[in-house]
């Protein structure tokens, strides 16, 4: 039986091998005396008994640590155990639910990775592993593949391993905490071939790459094309140039017939995707842009071959050729594609831009040490440190340390996010001040950014409602052209002057040549892929042309009060003391904080905020009592201390004065006020209240300025709710409506026949945002795909709002600007090109120019919608 | 009117209906999808100027999977979308691209490339 040789993989035959090396029951046989060097200093590498571990079976039990996820281990340890301890070969298993981990140990000659996995699967647990693609470069040989798989799979913490030779990649499942991405480059460079970045993985680059490609080839096509026209121009107009207008008209038909074959690598190599394009279009029984310039040039190159080859068959003077027409339009059609192609390049700078974000280390914490890795092999539940200046990695929250995190470049907020423990920090940010430390919740396509990303792209490619009548129009578009070319020469041969041919076939070939179904079909999906990746730039994510198109027509916008005008978290407001108070303003606040820090009122953690704002020291509290509907007692330095409403006060016996009248006018701001007594004595009021938004008065007005009007809608009570309208500039509030009515209302508001505008937190509003003409989610942080919302505002301001209208009001004028331009293009073009102009003032259009005007109406239409890259929103984020 | 005037104009005529004929009224041929073992309606579609099969018949409710094979560089073709689905992929050349989705709805759906001038039909039974 023939063996490899381990080291350069070759098959020998054992008894002709070079040499031969026992090691740990094994037999290797070797092909040469480096191959057997190479063995002998680390014969342990060589080993592939087990080939899915690495790990020996005669070394007696093997310990992997495999992280799980999936299910909450805390409820399924045992089951997860049993199941693991039933499989043979498992000696020991351990589960660690903190750190989400099962550690195993087993015999590695009974059992072996893949079956530990699978029986961990087998009850529902999913093994965080991770997959990696690795691109391999020249593999050719399908042997090599085996060589490589074993190779991988012999690997430390690599899962399964399989090589694709059609793709020329290798998958790897592996464990991340167990080997790196380098080592398995490694494992496939032992054998001879390089690594590369798998293609499939980076698409956007791989496009750009095919771009570039695409452009180089077509501008090709373009100089050769170019080249051939100037030759064959200088015929057509022989009659100007000095030795070819002395010719007679044999020797000119001669050098014609030089030119026709001429064109021919022009028609069938620069223009060869036309002519392949129009006749599988043919073959569909559909007709585009490409069957138009075939047919045009196609036409135009018969007529003048017939004419020249047969010249008698035609009147006299009509026996010229129109070869320019044919090597002209195409090269200047393929130019235009080009310049199309470099344009179109610019439209999608949005996504590149997001991608570059993108860190491409991350310094994670494992076994107590710091290592730098590819961001890809980051893990769910790793530890990251990350200093100052750098950035974050991947998503998490914080567990150590704290630091300012500039945020802009997801949120457009340009102001830095303090963050400390407990916090989330999104991948992609960029941490400015501290050092911390965080453990990642999502990684790879979970991330903040990744989503974010995904969704931008398919937004972009979506299809906004406009575009569908420039559909209908083009489907028609091109047979109707036809038609009309058909008409064209009829009319021209009955009833034109004469060369009643020559006149016939320029007009048609011109009606084939200027018309542009491509400048229809661009206008919407450009324009859109511009408008939305600039959304996305400042932090506004639009799902869908059609959610940009209808922004566009808001009339109302509806704003959630709680959490989208105001911060949705009750804030220390007022602190007022009474005419006899014992003690000042800190004191009273320190004290009614302290009681409040045992009390677990959702207002109280307000008050104690408000405190610690103003660095006042708590003191101790005995005697804490909750007085239910009232309020709580407590004694603090000796103090007896009474919190509550009206009720308790008038139940304690507790003179008020001029604190009750007080009171009344902070719950007309909406504020809810809180007495206090200190032995027995009105002290004061500290009153709290969920505040506004820094912005939203700013953001409210400039949507009013806009022409839209902005309705608020709460469940609370109508005083709250007008105290916080007032303080905004809103006029129309709908209060106390119940979650489950705020849909209904909206729909009231729909009645009305105006376009509607839901904003708000895309959990309780979902309802509520499904309903409304166009539903703005406002996402903090992570929550980036927020299913119910059209348009997710990543940042919880309303200057959002306005920024996303004015996206949507700036790409739908330029989808206009696309749409009219070449409409009217088409519609101007196409009866000046049949020549209705000329029985009025004897104009007729060149075929050349025409050529020229539909490679550049497409190129305007591109390059208009790149115009929409330099808008810029009013409130600008950077 | 000159004969040869006449037969141009008939000619014309002609042309016409032919084309008219051609690209609007005359029916289509349509690709039925088999639903394969493991469920899903499967076809592969290669891409060269047009969708090839362009007309695709399927059955609701179950899910399909289309894979796409470009064969060709033009930019044109470089991405696919079916926007009825908000489906959409790119299509780098010679590569294999597999989009899938469950049409739950009867209906006959259009999918094209980024600007249209390619186009197939997805009709749904």
């Amino acid at each position: 039986m023939t063996q490899h040789d381990p080291v350069c993989g070759m098959e020998i035959e054992p008894q002709s091998a070079f040499a031969k090396r026992e090691h740990m029951g094994q037999t290797f046989y070797f092909c040469s005396q480096s191959c057997v060097d190479q063995f002998d200093k680390d014969p342990h590498h060589y080993m592939m008994t087990s080939a899915t571990t690495g790990f020996n079976p005669q070394m007696t039990l093997t310990r992997i640590e495999l992280p799980v996820s999936g299910l909450p281990l805390k409820d399924h340890a045992t089951h997860l155990e049993s199941t693991l301890r039933a499989v043979n070969g498992v000696a020991e298993v351990k589960v660690n639910v903190a750190a989400n981990r099962l550690e195993v140990q087993y015999d590695a000659g009974k059992v072996d990775v893949s079956k530990l996995v699978g029986a961990v699967k087998s009850i529902g647990f999913q093994v965080g592993g991770t997959n990696v693609k690795i691109g391999i470069e020249n593999l050719r040989c399908a042997s090599c593949v085996k060589f490589i798989e074993d190779e991988l799979k012999s690997t430390q913490g690599v899962l399964n391993a399989t090589v694709n030779i059609a793709t020329q990649e290798a998958t790897v499942d592996y464990l991340p905490q167990n080997t790196t991405l380098a080592e398995l480059n490694k494992a496939i460079e032992t054998w001879g071939y390089k690594s590369r970045q798998a293609t499939s993985d980076a698409p956007v680059d791989k496009q750009e790459e095919a771009h570039a490609n695409e452009y180089r080839k077509l501008m090709n096509k373009f100089w050769f094309a170019a080249a051939i026209s100037v030759i064959v121009m200088i015929t057509a107009y022989y009659q100007i140039v000095p030795v070819l207008r002395d010719l007679s008209m044999d020797s000119l038909r001669l050098v014609w017939g030089v030119t026709a074959l001429l064109t021919l690598p022009v028609m069938f190599w620069s223009g060869s995707d036309f002519f392949t394009g129009g006749w599988a279009a043919f073959k569909h029984r559909s007709a585009n842009m490409n069957t138009l310039i075939a047919l045009g040039t196609g036409a135009a190159w018969l007529y003048s071959t017939f004419a020249i080859l047969f010249p008698s068959v035609f009147p006299e003077g009509t026996s010229e050729p129109f070869y320019d027409v044919v090597a002209v339009v195409i090269a200047l059609v393929v130019l235009g594609q080009a310049l199309e192609l470099r344009a179109k390049g610019q439209s999608s700078s949005a996504i590149k831009k997001l991608l570059g974000l993108q860190a491409k280390t991350a310094r994670v914490i494992r076994d107590g040490k710091e290592m730098d890795i590819p961001v890809e092999e980051v893990l769910v539940g790793d530890v990251i440190q990350v200093r100052p200046g750098e950035k974050v990695p991947v998503d998490g929250v914080i567990v150590e340390g704290s630091s300012a995190v500039d945020e802009s470049m997801l949120t457009g907020e340009s102001m830095p996010a303090s963050k400390k423990m407990g916090d989330e920090v999104i991948g992609a940010t960029i941490n400015k001040t501290g050092a911390f430390k965080f453990r990642t919740t999502k990684v790879g396509k979970d991330t903040a950014l990744a989503q974010i990303v995904k969704m931008v792209q398919d937004a972009q490619n979506s299809k906004a409602p406009i575009a569908r009548l420039a559909d209908t129009v083009s489907g028609y578009f091109v047979p109707i052209v036809m038609i009309l070319a058909v008409w064209t020469f009829v009319v021209w041969f009955a009833f034109g002057p004469q060369p009643q041919l020559v006149y016939a076939l320029v007009t048609s070939v011109t009606v084939l040549i200027i018309a542009c179904p491509c400048a229809l079909g661009l206008a919407t999906p450009m324009s859109l892929m511009v408008g939305i990746g600039k959304g996305a730039e400042s932090g506004i994510l639009i799902r869908s042309g059609e959610a940009l198109q209808t922004a566009r027509a808001i009339q109302i916008v509806v704003l959630d009060k709680t959490g989208t005008i105001t911060k949705g978290k009750p804030e220390l407001t007022d602190v007022i003391l009474g005419e006899q108070s014992s003690v000042d303003s800190d004191q009273l606040l320190k004290l009614a904080s302290s009681v409040e820090k045992v009390s677990e009122h959702p207002l109280a953690q307000a008050i104690v905020d408000g405190a610690q704002a103003r660095k006042l020291k708590l003191a101790e509290v005995k005697d804490f009592e909750a007085i239910p509907g009232h309020g709580v007692s407590a004694k603090v330095e000796d103090k007896n201390i009474l919190i509550g409403n009206l009720k308790l006060m008038n139940r304690e016996n507790i003179a008020l004065g001029s604190l009750e009248e007080k009171s009344k006018s902070l719950a007309d701001d909406g504020k809810t006020p809180m007495f206090i007594a200190i032995d027995g004595k009105a002290a004061g009021i500290i009153a709290v209240a969920d505040t506004v938004k820094e912005d939203s008065a700013e953001a409210i007005a400039v949507l009013q300025k806009m022409g839209i009007e902005v309705v608020m809608i709460t469940g609370d009570n109508r005083r709250t709710a007008e105290a916080i309208a007032r303080k905004v500039g809103i006029t129309r509030v709908l209060a106390e409506v119940l979650p489950e009515d705020k849909a209904n209302n909206i729909q009231q508001l729909q009645a009305e026949g105006k376009q509607v505008a839901m904003v708000g937190d895309g959990i309780n509003d979902a309802p509520a945002l499904a309903q409304a003409d166009v539903g703005l989610a406002i996402g903090t942080g992570t929550d980036v795909a927020i299913e119910a919302s059209d348009i997710t505002l990543i940042k919880g301001s309303l200057k959002g709002v306005v920024t996303a209208i004015e996206v949507s009001r700036a790409t739908m004028t330029n989808i206009y600007q696309n749409l009219v331009g070449a409409f009217f293009y088409n519609v101007l073009g196409i009866p000046v090109a049949m020549g209705l102009l000329f029985p009025f003032f004897g104009v007729l259009l060149s075929p050349l120019i025409a050529g020229a005007a539909m490679a550049f109406s497409s190129v305007t239409v591109v390059g208009n919608a790149n115009r929409l890259r330099g808008f810029k929103p009013k409130f600008t984020a950077r | 009117m000159s004969p040869s005037q006449i037969t141009v104009v008939l000619f014309g005529l002609g042309l016409t209906i032919l084309i008219a004929w051609y690209f609007w009224f005359a029916p289509k041929a349509q690709t039925r999808v088999a639903v394969s073992a493991s469920g899903a309606q499967e076809v592969a579609i290669t891409v060269r100027g047009g969708y090839t099969p362009d007309v695709i018949v399927v059955q609701k409710g179950r899910p399909v999977r289309l894979t796409f094979t470009r064969q060709e560089s033009s930019a044109c073709s470089e991405k696919v979308l079916f926007p009825d689905f908000n489906q959409n992929a790119n299509l780098p050349e010679g590569e294999q691209v597999t989009l899938e989705f469950t049409p739950d709805k009867a209906g006959e759906y259009g999918f094209q490339c980024q600007m249209g001038m390619l186009r197939g039909k997805l009709i749904v039974e």
